[in-house]
């Protein structure tokens, strides 16, 4: 069986067991390593990717599901040199450390801010509860997210 | 590779979904979001037998709210549930069961069919919440289609066979304001320790003129609470006390020792939810 | 010894060089390395605590499709262990714990070597097993190692015995006395704290390939140096014959502060001639943690009206599951933490690593430190409320200061925690109390003193100075997320030689390239690592201002290192530039490089007090916590109102950095005293088996830290600096603990404290505390000495 699908703009076509988890085809079969294998339980949103612009847990997303579909993977995401406004923000608030979850913590903030753009720093807590990290204790990433949404407000 | 079976089937009518699952002789697993076979390997469990992907079949997610009732295809998933039912006070707690499970991107994956259909999963948000809205389950099998009262479906759903599919959620809006409170160990985004869904009508002069009351995760299968509903009946929603007549009651669960909480502190959250849901329906039906 | 005119150009918020890559999924971590040469391992593991391997047949495995190679426990003879060798790699004849591996499969895909699993022919007959330390220390109890005696010792000077892995003791002056004054009052504590699992979300993996003739292993750990000699010791080679290199790692933690699976891929290697890769899946990452460990905490003081505490004795026993591991070195840590904080007269603690058949257990971030100064903050507030003196109180006049001696009898230069505990009350004050935001539901504050030690050990670094005038800083430091290698030490290296942290490289972590060192914990690096660099530099700059003095005619003692030029001293743009010393440098003797080393400086503690420590005096670094805290008494759930942290950071390098590991070290703590549990069922296997039932803080669940860095206290790294990244999580169980005991009025005793334990908290039906194995006298419970 074959499954049709674009990556990042591309058409692919994969063969493999149509019950493999997208995250497994994307990091095995294409070397997109970018999306992170953490949990495999849909909690820690390290693995999350856009299908048709919504995120979602690529663990649980068998690959035979998704014929057509329009899945962006965080390589996807930047282009080039040019990184979104919140990547570029947890650059420059300095709140990384291990960094396997902010490619995850990326997917999941840039359709939120396009849907919210004006979260109070709950709300974007409550759209983080999915997103598990280890080593920041998340404040300092809603401190950068938080950057991003108020310097929005002052351009607009 | 070439010998090995077809392990995905994606039918594009329910008729051929049925057909798919009950004309094999290896085994089949129904697929609807996948959040829950997708975790057997956490569960320790493998993932085999031919999945049949539900996704194809058209109009199996759309969400119909007409006036005397609310019909969801079993295909729709909690966050477009969450959004479709809000501001209908009386669908509120299905709206809020869809809408605060777990965390957001399960909700854009889990279907309320799959949910439903899953018999061990006993922290169900939406299982409860259809309890107190009296729902009936659309059922299609070989035989035809048929609807199903939502404690019938609970109480036969292990053993109604392979070749059955659910396709539709049908519930009648007969009620005024309904609401569901829920427990979790953390602040957000878990599967609840314990949750209640109440749905009420209520009389001019403020008295409860009906109330269903349905418990969810404290046992392995959430049940309406029937000596709390009756005790309800007839009293002025303004008199408060709830909590302390859900403890009159409260004899009526057995709790479930699991992981992370043994069955008595289940038990115990009930008089609290009770008093959140109530104090809650007092609000928006004033 | 750090030139401190250097140092105020060291201090800056230099950001972190990998976060480009990190950012935007670019960064490869030890498991992203793949590719269709490389074959993946999967190991047979045990599902039963305590067993005897009645049959092992691999052949059939052998069969299924995609099988390179297996290997089983007569592959990987050696033991190897923390100060014992007792542990094997791949059980032979008997398997001590749920989990254990027993046999490893490389083939070409995991879902080969997974379904190769299925094919062992293995039967287990099981033994009787000893799953708490309740059942190991019982009278005839099963020994988890009947051979414990033939094992080979490697650190001398520890007292076993049966299933008595390790046990510490300190014994300072005459607690009898003091217990048996008439003027005290006694006090006495029970205290029990269950594991916690570290989650990195790298999991540990390695990649071996057998190159040459030697082994070559891309590991993610925290200690090349260790990986390398235990697969020696394991695959008996010579050291030499072991190459390990650690890309970027996923955080650790501690978890990784140990050799795992490191030695199956290395043997797979060899075995199949290909690159063989091993990475735990997520349940085997968490049912085989090596986890901080459960522990068991008796302490009884003899205390006078004042509060001086005259006798203080303690009995901690550390569960080290199915083997040593760290908890063997791991008790040497309680003389400093449980007996760290106040002043004390006489003194003895027993510390005692207890077998038991169960998944080990290994470091976790300020190891030991966390639960005993839980107990031992607990234990304060129990004696400030039975002398009737206000607990702040208690800790102000009672706390360690200038010229006071430890446990050990070492002597503590300056003040410190009473300074740290006044910074406090402004901090305090400045924001305010949150009681308001409690509403009905039951307050508590509460403010808690911690005490660790800065591990030190032995560092080595080299530093090349290029023709372009950047320099290459080598060491085996090893970047776990912490940032030591992107900001502490290029900015370390950067003030020594006058040039732009930017122009400071720092090579990641190969034993083939750099000196031996102890690995990243402990807070070690930015001290030990950054002494050894400072080291390297100074003969670098010596070898650089040698030849600038001849260039510019100028004493060396008049020359600076600036804006990457050597300059007469006061005279701004004056001299020469880095790069054209370094190539006169070049055409008289060659390239410029230097390399430095450091170890342990000569603390001295009291001759004769201590017995099995392999740390007996230390350099202390402190923590002051407070904590204010609302309790819903419907749930039992707990709700963080404020979070406040007073750390001595000796000097802070770079404070943005350090404020990332404060708030990531205290969310780490509210995980540990209040979400995450781990159970462990009849079969001897952790119930919480991923993130589902493994409950870690969520963004809801953290509040923004306030903080303030506790600067100019004595210390021996680089500019005066401390490792900031350990003691952020210190005290906070000891903090959440006493603020639910003063918001509840109850005594908490133990950890985690779940809604549910707090629900039976409240309504007074926890159970007692069963603590008969350890006895009310404190000598029963030391193995009988010579």
């Amino acid at each position: 069986m074959t499954t049709s699908l674009m990556i990042n703009g591309e058409e692919r076509s994969l063969t493999c067991d149509p019950r493999t988890p997208l995250v497994d085809v994307l990091r095995n079969e294409l070397r997109l390593t970018g999306t992170r294998n953490v949990c495999r339980e849909g909690y820690c949103g390290a693995c999350s990717v856009h299908v048709d612009g919504k995120p979602m847990s690529s663990c649980l997303l068998p690959v035979g599901t998704l014929e057509g579909r329009d899945i962006v993977t965080i390589e996807g995401i930047s282009q080039g040199d040019k990184l979104d406004v919140i990547q570029q923000a947890f650059i420059d608030l300095d709140v990384i450390q291990c960094g396997m979850c902010f490619p995850g913590m990326v997917m999941t903030l840039r359709p939120f801010l396009r849907d919210n753009p004006s979260p109070s720093r709950d709300a974007v807590k409550f759209a983080l509860v999915g997103n598990v990290c280890r080593c920041t204790g998340y404040e300092r990433i809603i401190d950068a997210v938080m950057s991003v949404v108020d310097a929005t407000e002052v351009t607009e | 590779m070439a010998d090995l079976p077809n392990r995905l089937e994606r039918p594009l009518s329910v008729a051929a979904a049925i057909a798919a699952l009950s004309g094999k002789t290896n085994k089949v697993v129904p697929v609807a979001g996948a959040t829950w076979i997708m975790r057997a390997g956490s569960r320790g469990e493998k993932i085999d037998g031919t999945f049949v992907d539900l996704s194809a079949i058209p109009d199996l997610s759309d969400i119909d709210v007409a006036k005397d009732k609310v019909s969801i295809g079993a295909m729709a998933t909690q966050d477009v549930i969450a959004k479709g039912l809000a501001g209908h006070a009386d669908m509120a707690a299905l709206m809020m069961a869809t809408g605060y499970t777990a965390n957001p991107a399960i909700r854009r994956a889990a279907t309320i069919g799959g949910n439903i259909c899953t018999a061990d999963f006993a922290a169900s948000d939406i299982v409860p919440a259809l309890l107190a809205l009296d729902a009936e389950v659309e059922i299609v099998s070989p035989d035809g289609t048929s609807l199903m009262s939502m404690a019938e479906f609970l109480s036969t759903r292990r053993s109604l066979g392979r070749a059955v599919l659910v396709t539709r959620i049908v519930i009648p809006r007969r009620l005024q304001a309904s609401t569901h409170s829920r427990i979790t160990l953390r602040k957000a985004g878990d599967y609840p320790v314990a949750n209640l869904s109440a749905a009420i009508t209520v009389a001019e002069d403020r008295t409860i003129r009906t109330a269903a009351v349905a418990v969810g995760g404290v046992e392995p299968v959430a049940k309406r609470w029937t000596g709390f509903e009756n005790a309800l009946i007839g009293r002025n929603l303004e008199s408060g006390e709830f909590r302390e007549i859900a403890g009159n009651y409260t004899d009526e669960f057995e709790g479930r020792d699991d992981t992370g909480a043994p069955g008595w502190y289940r038990v115990r959250l009930l008089p609290a939810l009770a008093d959140r849901a109530f104090r809650f329906l007092t609000k928006s039906t004033a | 010894m750090s030139d401190q005119s250097f140092a105020d150009k060291a201090v800056m918020d230099f950001p972190r060089r990998d976060a480009h890559d990190k950012v935007t999924g670019r960064t490869r971590f030890t498991v992203d390395i793949g590719g269709s040469e490389v074959l993946h391992a999967a190991l047979l593991r045990s599902d039963h605590a305590s067993a005897r391997i009645i049959k092992l047949d691999v052949e059939p495995a052998r069969k299924m499709p995609g099988v390179r190679a297996i290997a089983t426990g007569s592959d990987v003879p050696g033991r190897y262990g923390i100060g014992i060798a007792d542990y094997t790699l791949l059980a032979k004849d008997v398997v001590r714990y749920h989990g254990e591996p027993i046999a490893a499969i490389a083939a070409d895909t995991l879902e080969q070597a997974r379904a190769a699993l299925d094919a062992i022919e293995l039967e287990l007959e099981p033994l009787p097993a000893s799953l708490t330390m309740a059942d190991s220390l019982a009278e005839n109890a099963t020994l988890v190692h009947p051979d414990w005696q033939d094992y080979e010792v490697l650190f001398e000077g520890g007292v076993r015995g049966g299933n008595i892995a390790w046990e510490a003791t300190v014994e300072r002056g005459d607690t009898d006395a003091a217990f048996a004054r008439e003027d005290v009052t006694i006090v006495e504590g029970f205290y029990e704290v269950g594991r916690q699992s570290h989650v990195p979300f790298e999991p540990r993996a390695a990649v071996a390939s057998f190159e040459d003739g030697r082994y070559h292993i891309h590991a993610s750990t925290q200690v090349p140096w260790t990986v390398r000699t235990v697969t020696a010791r394991v695959l008996g080679v010579p050291e030499s014959h072991v190459r390990v290199t650690v890309p970027t790692v996923g955080g650790g933690f501690g978890l990784k502060f140990d050799a795992s699976i490191e030695p199956c891929a290395a043997v797979l290697a060899r075995m199949t001639g290909r690159p063989v890769s091993i990475i735990n899946s997520r349940r085997e990452e968490q049912m085989t943690c090596l986890s901080r460990e459960n522990a068991e905490i008796r302490i009884r003081s003899a205390v006078t009206s004042e509060g001086e505490i005259v006798g203080r004795e303690a009995t901690v026993l550390m569960d080290c599951g199915a083997y040593g591991g760290e908890q063997v070195f791991l008790t040497t840590m309680t003389t400093h933490t449980l007996g760290g904080n106040y002043k004390l007269g006489a003194v003895r603690i027993c510390s005692r690593a207890v077998y038991t058949n169960t998944p080990p257990n290994g470091a976790f971030r300020a190891c030991n430190g966390v639960y005993n100064t839980f107990a031992l903050e607990r234990h304060t507030d129990e004696i400030a409320d039975a002398i009737g003196m206000d607990r702040m109180e208690f800790r102000r006049r009672h706390v360690l200061g200038d010229q006071d001696i430890s446990a050990t009898g070492q002597v503590y230069d300056g003040d410190v925690l009473a300074p740290m505990l006044e910074r406090m009350e402004v901090l305090r004050a400045k924001s305010g109390s949150r009681k308001d935001l409690a509403g009905n539901r039951f307050y508590g504050e509460a403010t808690t003193v911690g005490t660790w030690l800065i591990f030190v050990g032995p560092s080595a670094a080299t530093v090349n100075l290029n023709y372009d005038g950047s320099a290459t800083l080598v060491t085996t430091g090893v970047e776990l997320g912490q940032g030591t290698m992107m900001q502490a030490l290029p900015q370390i290296v950067a003030a020594n030689l006058g040039i732009a942290p930017e122009d400071v490289i720092v090579k990641t972590a190969d034993t083939d390239a750099a000196g031996r060192d102890l690995g990243v914990g402990g807070g070690r690096t930015t001290v030990s690592i950054g002494a050894a660099s400072e080291a390297a530099c100074t003969v670098v700059r010596d070898k650089l201002l040698g030849v600038a003095s001849e260039i510019l005619q100028t004493p060396k003692k008049d020359l600076v290192l600036a804006r990457g030029r050597i300059e007469i001293k006061g005279r701004p743009g004056s001299g020469t530039t880095i790069q054209q010393v370094v190539a006169e440098a070049e055409s008289r003797f060659g390239p410029i490089s230097g390399s430095g080393s450091f170890t342990t400086p000569p603390f001295e503690c009291m001759p004769g007090c201590t017995a099995g420590h392999f740390i007996d005096a230390i350099e202390p670094v402190f923590a002051v916590h407070n904590c204010e805290l609302a309790i819903d008494p419907d749930t039992g759930k707990v709700d963080i109102l404020a979070y406040r942290v007073v750390q001595d950071v000796g000097r802070a390098l770079n404070p943005r950095a350090i404020h990332g590991q404060i708030q990531g070290g205290v969310v780490q703590g509210f995980g540990y005293a209040l979400h995450e549990e781990i159970t462990i069922n009849e079969t001897g296997a952790f119930d919480q088996t991923g993130f589902e039932n493994y409950l870690l803080p969520l963004a809801t669940d953290s509040i923004p830290v306030e903080f303030d860095l506790y600067e100019g206290a004595p210390a021996v790294g680089p500019f005066g600096t401390k490792g900031a990244g350990e003691i952020p999580i210190l005290n906070v169980a000891a903090a959440i603990g006493c603020a639910v005991a003063n918001a509840t009025g109850k005594q908490v005793s133990s950890m985690p404290l779940t809604p549910p334990k707090i629900a039976a908290l409240i309504d007074d039906c926890n159970p007692p505390l069963q603590h008969d194995h350890i006895s009310p006298v404190w000598s029963e419970n030391t193995i009988e000495r010579k």
